[in-house]
C-alpha cells in the first residue's frame, strides 16, 4: 500500500481555477504530480457522466474546481455545479465508494497557493482511501 | 452492512420520523418558489408529421397505408399500417421466429399480443419455433436447427443466469436477426438493480433465509443449517442441476452481438408495428433491413420534447410524489414538484405516462449522445432548485442538506438503466493505509 499512487482527475474551470493552478506553476510551489488538469469552461460544464466516467475507468478520485460562489463568470454556473456534485456524492456513496472521493472546492485565479493546498490535502486523502475499489470487469 | 440491513434501517427511520407535513396544501403554492419568464422566442411546435424516428424503413415499395398513419394529428411515433403487409405466406414460405425471455416478467411477449388480431396474420407469416410463454418450441428443437436458420429471434430480459447466457447464445448462432426487445435487453432494466448487492449469495441469503416466511421455515425445519438450493445435488439416479444465478445482471448486448433494440416496458404497439413492419417489408418485398444497431421506435429528441405538458420553468423546493399532491393538467410535472425522468429519456413513447399525470420513469433509456440517463438527470435535478439568497455564503454541507430532497437517487435515476451505466454496480471499499 505504501507505494500507492493515486490517479486523480482535477476539472478545472477555465476562469479561475485553471488559471489560479496556472499560478501555483508560475510560483514554482511544490504538489504531488498524482493529478491531471482538464480544462473546462465553467464547473458548470463538469457534466456528472465526465465524473462517472473518470470513476468508471479508473480514476481514484475526482476534485472539480470552480470560481468562488459569487465570482462565477457566468453569474451562476458555479451554483449549479455543486448541486450536481452534491447529488453525485450521494450516487457514489450508494453505489458504495467513499464520497470523499469526490471534491469540490473553489480556488480564485489568484489562489496558487490555494491550490496547491487542495491538491496536496486531497491527495493525502485519496492515499488514506486506497485505491478505486471499482474493478475491472472479469469478464 | 449489507444492502437489505441498510434497507430496513432506512425504513425504521422512517417510521420513526414525526408524520409528513399536511398534503391538503394546494400545489401552487409549495411548488413553485419562482418562476423564470419563458424564453422570449419560443420556436412554434413542429408539425407532427415532421417527427423523426429512428426507424429508417421509410416505405419505398409500401403499399399505400403509410400516409394514413402519417396524416394523424399525434405526436411521438405512428403506428405503421401492417394491413397490406402480410397476405398469408412469403413468396419464398414462411420465415422462421423465435421470441425468448431471459430475466424478465413477460410483459414483454404480453405485449406482442398487443398486436391483437394481427398476432394471427403473424402467424401466417411466420412459424414461431420457439414462444417458452405461448408456444411449443424446446431447446432441443432450436439445437437441431442449422445455424443461421431462424429468421430472427426477439429476446426479452436481461442475463442474470446461466441458463438465460447459454439460451441467447444458442439463438444467436441459429439466428439471422436478433432483436433485443424491452428494456430489460436493451438497458438490464428493474432486474439490474440486483447489481447494487454484493452478489448473488447476498439475495439468495436474504430470499431463503430472511424473509419473514422463509425465516420461520428456516427456523421451523432447518434451524442448525439453513436450506438454500445449490445448483447441483447429487441424487441415487444421477446429479441433478439447476442454473447458476450470476453475481452481475447483464444486457444482452454485453453477452450477444443485438442487431436491433427495441426499447420501452414493454414496448408500444406503434413500436411493435414498426418493427413487425420491417420485418415482413424484407420477408415479403425484400426491402433492405434498417441498419444494424438501429434502436427502433425512438425519436432523435428527449420525451419533454413530445410531452403533452408546458414547462413554465418553475423552480422547486420540495419533491413529491404523484399520489402527494393534485397533479395539475397541462402543467409539466417538474414545475409541481415532481420528478420526471422526460428530459433525459428518449422520446417514442409519446408521453402516455406523462399524459397521464405519471411522471416518466425513463424506461426508453437514454438519447443516442449521451451514455447515462441517470447522469443526464442530475444535472436537469440541480438546475430544478433555485439558486438561494444564502448561495454565495453557505457551505457545501447546506448543499447536501438541499439536494438529500432527492431521495435515492440511484434507485430513481437509474431503475430502468442501471445495466448500462457507466459504474454499473455495487462496489466495496477496502481502506486503504
Amino acid at each position: 500500500m505504501a507505494d500507492f499512487e493515486p490517479r486523480i482527475v482535477a476539472f478545472c474551470c477555465n476562469w479561475c481555477s485553471y488559471a489560479g493552478a496556472d499560478g501555483a506553476g508560475v510560483a514554482r510551489l511544490q504538489m504531488p504530480t498524482n493529478f491531471r488538469i482538464i480544462r473546462t469552461m465553467c464547473s458548470a460544464r463538469v457534466d456528472p457522466e465526465f465524473v462517472l466516467r473518470a470513476f468508471a475507468k479508473g480514476a481514484d478520485g475526482v476534485v472539480v474546481l470552480g470560481c468562488h460562489p459569487a465570482d462565477c463568470h457566468y453569474i451562476g454556473g458555479n451554483y449549479r455545479a455543486r448541486r450536481r456534485v452534491a447529488l453525485l456524492r450521494m450516487v457514489l456513496e450508494q453505489y458504495g465508494f467513499d464520497p470523499k472521493r469526490l471534491k469540490l472546492e473553489w480556488v480564485s485565479a489568484s489562489e496558487g497557493e490555494k491550490f496547491q493546498k487542495t491538491i496536496v490535502e486531497f491527495v493525502d486523502t485519496i492515499k488514506a482511501l486506497g485505491p478505486t475499489p471499482l474493478q475491472k470487469e472479469a469478464n | 452492512m449489507g444492502f437489505f440491513d441498510k434497507l430496513f434501517k432506512k425504513n425504521e427511520k422512517t417510521e420513526a420520523a414525526p408524520a409528513a407535513e399536511p398534503k391538503a396544501e394546494p400545489v401552487s403554492t409549495k411548488a413553485s418558489i419562482q418562476a423564470e419568464p419563458p424564453k422570449a422566442a419560443e420556436p412554434a411546435p413542429a408539425p407532427a408529421e415532421k417527427k423523426e424516428c429512428c426507424c429508417k424503413e421509410e416505405p419505398k415499395a409500401a403499399p399505400a397505408a403509410a400516409p394514413a398513419a402519417a396524416t394523424e394529428e399525434t405526436v411521438g411515433l405512428q403506428a405503421a399500417d401492417l394491413g397490406e403487409l402480410l397476405p398469408g405466406a412469403p413468396a419464398g414460405g414462411k420465415i422462421k421466429l423465435a421470441i425468448y425471455w431471459a430475466a424478465a416478467c413477460g410483459g414483454c411477449d404480453v405485449s406482442i399480443l398487443d398486436t391483437n388480431e394481427r398476432i394471427l396474420t403473424i402467424g401466417d407469416m411466420a412459424d414461431i419455433v420457439m414462444w417458452p410463454i405461448a408456444a411449443d418450441g424446446k431447446e432441443k428443437d432450436i439445437e437441431a436447427m442449422e445455424d443461421g436458420e431462424i429468421t430472427v429471434s426477439i429476446i426479452s430480459g436481461a442475463i442474470r443466469s446461466s441458463e438465460n447466457e447459454h439460451m441467447v447464445k444458442l439463438l444467436r448462432k441459429k439466428s439471422k436477426i436478433v432483436v433485443a426487445y424491452g428494456t430489460c435487453a436493451c438497458f438490464g432494466g428493474s432486474p439490474a438493480l440486483a447489481n447494487l448487492v454484493s452478489g448473488a449469495d447476498e439475495i439468495l441469503d436474504y430470499v431463503y433465509t430472511k424473509t419473514p416466511s422463509s425465516a420461520n421455515f428456516q427456523a421451523d425445519y432447518h434451524a442448525d443449517a439453513p436450506v438454500i438450493p445449490q445448483t447441483s445435488y447429487q441424487a441415487p439416479e444421477g446429479e441433478l442441476t439447476i442454473p447458476v444465478l450470476y453475481d452481475v445482471v447483464k444486457t444482452l448486448d454485453q453477452v450477444i452481438d443485438v442487431d436491433y433494440s427495441v426499447p420501452g416496458c414493454p414496448p408500444l404497439q406503434e413500436t411493435i408495428s414498426h418493427m413487425l413492419k420491417a420485418v415482413a417489408d424484407f420477408a415479403y418485398n425484400g426491402v433492405a433491413l434498417p441498419p444494424k444497431g438501429t434502436m427502433i421506435g425512438v425519436t432523435t429528441k428527449t420525451l419533454c420534447e413530445e410531452c403533452s405538458r408546458k414547462k413554465e420553468n418553475a423552480r422547486i423546493t420540495k419533491i413529491y410524489e404523484p399520489h402527494e399532491v393534485d397533479v395539475k393538467d397541462g402543467v409539466c410535472l417538474m414545475d409541481q414538484g415532481i420528478l420526471c425522468l422526460g428530459p433525459a429519456t428518449v422520446g417514442g413513447c409519446g408521453g402516455r405516462c406523462t399524459s397521464a399525470g405519471q411522471p416518466c420513469r425513463g424506461c426508453y433509456g437514454p438519447t443516442e449522445d449521451v451514455q447515462e440517463l441517470g447522469a443526464s438527470m442530475f444535472t436537469a435535478v440541480a438546475s430544478l432548485f433555485p439558486v438561494l439568497d444564502e448561495d454565495p455564503t453557505c457551505g457545501e454541507d447546506e448543499i447536501i442538506e438541499i439536494m438529500k430532497e432527492v431521495k435515492d437517487p440511484l434507485g430513481y435515476f437509474y431503475a430502468f438503466t442501471l445495466g448500462k451505466s457507466l459504474i454499473k454496480r455495487a462496489v466495496k471499499e477496502k481502506g486503504g493505509q
